[in-house]
């Protein structure tokens, strides 16, 4: 076996020219594959962070309200007892945020926004409102100045409500103009409350268009709601990757408790009201869910362009494939007397095979290394360089307004090993054929 | 004394197109222990085919291969590698050496493929067999930096190092001078004379014959 490596690797470096370029190929789409893979985990992670600060937290202990049959309002009722539970049977426990819910338009001179309203209590979060990012005025106001005009505390105080930039723009306001929220009441009227703007705040992705932060009194008084509700709990748990099993538990602890419990669906809370509005039940039903829930459509797009990843690799893959298959064959041929030779010395079928399966497995493996780190290089360059996206829809896709790149030791890892199978694979033909060969043939004593 | 090397009738048929070309017609050969053989005969004459028989590289069409002993016939293409590897050396018309490997290596290759050998000792063989040839100067070059004669002996001290039963050369000297050719018949005798390895050999050279302590003619695919 050593001699059979010392062999592969010698003749790798005899065909320099052919071995350069060879690797080339390999290591330019190892490095691409890298770059797509860093950017996917980039977004998934803008993906988290903006869903876990914007539209939920690890977990969601939230539900509906049905006075009569064919109403659903979004709140927990009962809300003391919920988060009692929630404290006692979540493991690892961080943080519990209870925030109002509501749905609604705001209109302002500039036009209207159709939005998710978040009914902040500043008491219960000041972290959040403290890290809350807040734009320059210049990032929503044309001609606006480089300076941050409002306060995010204000949010304590009654009537007031944090926008994001691009709600900013679109509604034609600044700090301390006031708009109007409109929204349909649980009594099914229309009901409608001035709010002032106290800081318009940084966007953060395509979930910034559906949100903006209200005062938790305000909220309330719209939607006639008593002190024991809310709209929603959001549970932080010191794992997100546990996520899946705290919810899951907390099903369990809270139908013991006695709470009802609608059955698990993967999807955001406004996506089912027309649901649940359908069913026949009246009182409260909890709904469980787990933040990929509450942005099931954005997890959508970056399947998707996962999907894109894999396909591009995927067809890039092969034209390589073909390539390294060309040159095995190649490299076969002129090493036939070789073959020939070592074969009347005694070597048996399977080393012959596993000596060209090694020679493509060492190129694969030096170029799939070289790409990866050219990959994972580029990608830290890309990151800390912040690029701006230019493109709105892109900005949507990216969820961030700077391309954001998070290499993975596991990423690079992964590509290493997978590519350089791919390439010992592209080899087993012409490796075949090699170890086929007959010696009397292979010495050329016979055609 | 047995035979080493025993052909019965041996007959062999390559297909060209649709037609049958048959190389050997009945051949029958005894080789015993310690001779030091040359197959002599025009070219197409059946020298390479012959050699192939014994050096279980092809079966006969019909008659029987004995090698040592042992019926080729009816043996996979595993276990006549198995009985080369053991059994057999082989030294080739164009030396036909490794060309990534050095002249130490080229000739530790069929040790390290039997594995019967520790390192220490497979070291000892390799450099009794590489001074036996007269290279140990030449231990660590690479076959492109030695002379064809040099070359060949690589070649030998590749084929002895197994101490195998027999040793084949399809026209060992075809591809050198007069000279080195000579020397390298001499060094082969002097191993065959020293060692009592068997040693068949191909040539259409009357100098190389004359070396020979037996001659076996060819012409048409027949003993003559
Ligand atoms: N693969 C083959 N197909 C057809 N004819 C062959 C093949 N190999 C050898 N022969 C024929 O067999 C005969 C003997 O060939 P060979 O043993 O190579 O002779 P030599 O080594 O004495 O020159 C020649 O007539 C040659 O043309
Ligand atoms: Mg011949």
């Amino acid at each position: 076996m050593g001699m059979l490596i010392l062999i592969a690797y010698r003749n790798l470096v005899q065909a320099r020219r052919r071995t350069l370029l060879l690797s080339a190929a390999i290591g330019l789409v190892t490095t691409l594959l890298v770059l797509l893979l860093s950017l996917s985990q980039g977004i998934s992670d803008n993906l988290v962070k903006s869903a876990t600060t914007l539209s939920a937290g690890h977990v969601v202990v939230a539900g509906f309200f049905k006075p009569s049959p064919s109403q659903a309002i979004p709140m927990v009722t009962d809300a003391g007892k919920v988060r009692a539970v929630i404290e006692k049977e979540t493991p690892n426990l961080d943080y519990i945020i209870a925030r109002g819910r509501g749905w609604g338009k705001i209109v302002g001179p500039g036009g209207t926004v159709q939005t998710g309203l978040s009914g902040v209590t500043l008491v219960n979060e000041p972290r959040f409102v403290a890290t809350l990012q807040l734009a320059e005025q210049l990032e929503y106001k044309e001609g606006g100045e480089a300076r941050i005009l409002g306060d995010s505390t204000r949010i304590g105080s009654p009537g007031s409500v944090i926008l994001f930039a691009n709600q900013a723009k679109r509604l034609e306001v600044d700090v301390g103009d006031a708009v109007t929220f409109i929204t349909e009441t649980n009594d099914g009227r229309t009901n409608t409350i001035d709010l002032t703007v106290v800081a318009v705040a940084r966007d953060l992705g395509m979930l910034s268009s559906w949100s903006v932060l209200v005062n938790m009194e305000s909220l309330r008084k719209v939607y006639k709601l008593s002190d024991d509700t809310t709209g929603a709990f959001w549970v932080y748990v010191k794992d997100i990757d546990k996520a899946d099993e705290v919810m899951n538990g907390l099903r369990v602890s809270l139908a013991q408790a006695g709470f009802q419990l609608m059955d698990h669906d993967p999807n955001p809370f406004f996506f089912k009201f027309e649901t649940v509005a359908g069913e026949d039940w009246t009182g409260q039903k909890l709904d469980v869910t787990i933040w990929r829930d509450e942005v099931s459509f954005l997890v959508k797009i970056l399947d998707a362009f996962d999907l894109v990843t894999v396909f591009i690799s995927a067809v890039l893959l092969i034209i390589i494939a073909i390539g390294i298959s060309n040159t095995m064959f190649n490299t076969v041929r002129e090493r036939t007397r070789e073959i020939g030779t070592m074969r009347a010395i005694g070597i048996q079928r399977g080393s012959v095979l596993l000596l060209f399966l090694l020679e493509a497995s060492l190129l694969g493996l030096f170029a799939t290394t070289v790409g990866a780190v050219a990959g994972a290089a580029l990608s830290v360059g890309i990151d800390l360089a912040a690029f701006p996206v230019p493109i709105p829809a892109l900005k949507a896709i990216l969820l961030s307004d700077t391309v954001h790149m998070t290499v993975r030791l596991s990423t690079l890892l992964m590509s290493v090993v997978f590519l350089t199978v791919c390439t010992g694979l592209a080899a087993l033909w012409p490796s075949f054929r090699a170890a086929r060969m007959r010696p009397i043939v292979a010495l050329g004593y016979v055609s | 004394m047995p035979a080493i090397v025993e052909l019965n009738n041996v007959v062999k048929e390559y297909p060209l197109g649709k037609l049958v070309v048959t190389a050997l017609h009945d051949v029958s050969i005894a080789i015993t222990k310690g001779e030091f053989t040359a197959i002599a005969g025009p070219s197409g004459s059946g020298k390479t085919t012959i050699l192939n028989m014994i050096g279980c590289m092809d079966v006969p069409t019909t008659g029987t291969v004995k090698i040592d002993g042992t019926l080729t016939n009816n043996l996979d293409d595993h276990a006549l590698t198995t009985l080369r590897l053991n059994r057999i050396g082989f030294i080739f018309q164009s030396f036909n050496l490794v060309n990534v490997l050095d002249v130490r290596q080229n000739v530790e290759f069929p040790l390290l493929l039997q594995g019967k050998l520790s390192s220490k000792d497979r070291k000892l063989r390799v450099e009794e067999m590489v001074e036996k040839v007269g290279l140990t100067k030449q231990m660590t070059q690479r076959p492109n930096e030695l002379s064809g004669g040099q070359r060949q002996r690589v070649a030998i001290a590749r084929a002895l190092v197994t101490n195998p039963a027999i040793v084949l050369a399809d026209e060992p000297t075809a591809n050198l001078d007069s000279t080195t050719g000579h020397a390298i018949i001499e060094l082969m005798r002097d191993l065959n004379a020293n060692d009592h390895t068997t040693f068949i050999f191909s040539t259409h050279d009357p100098k190389v014959m004359e070396r020979a302590t037996r001659l076996i003619m060819v012409a048409d695919g027949k003993v003559v």
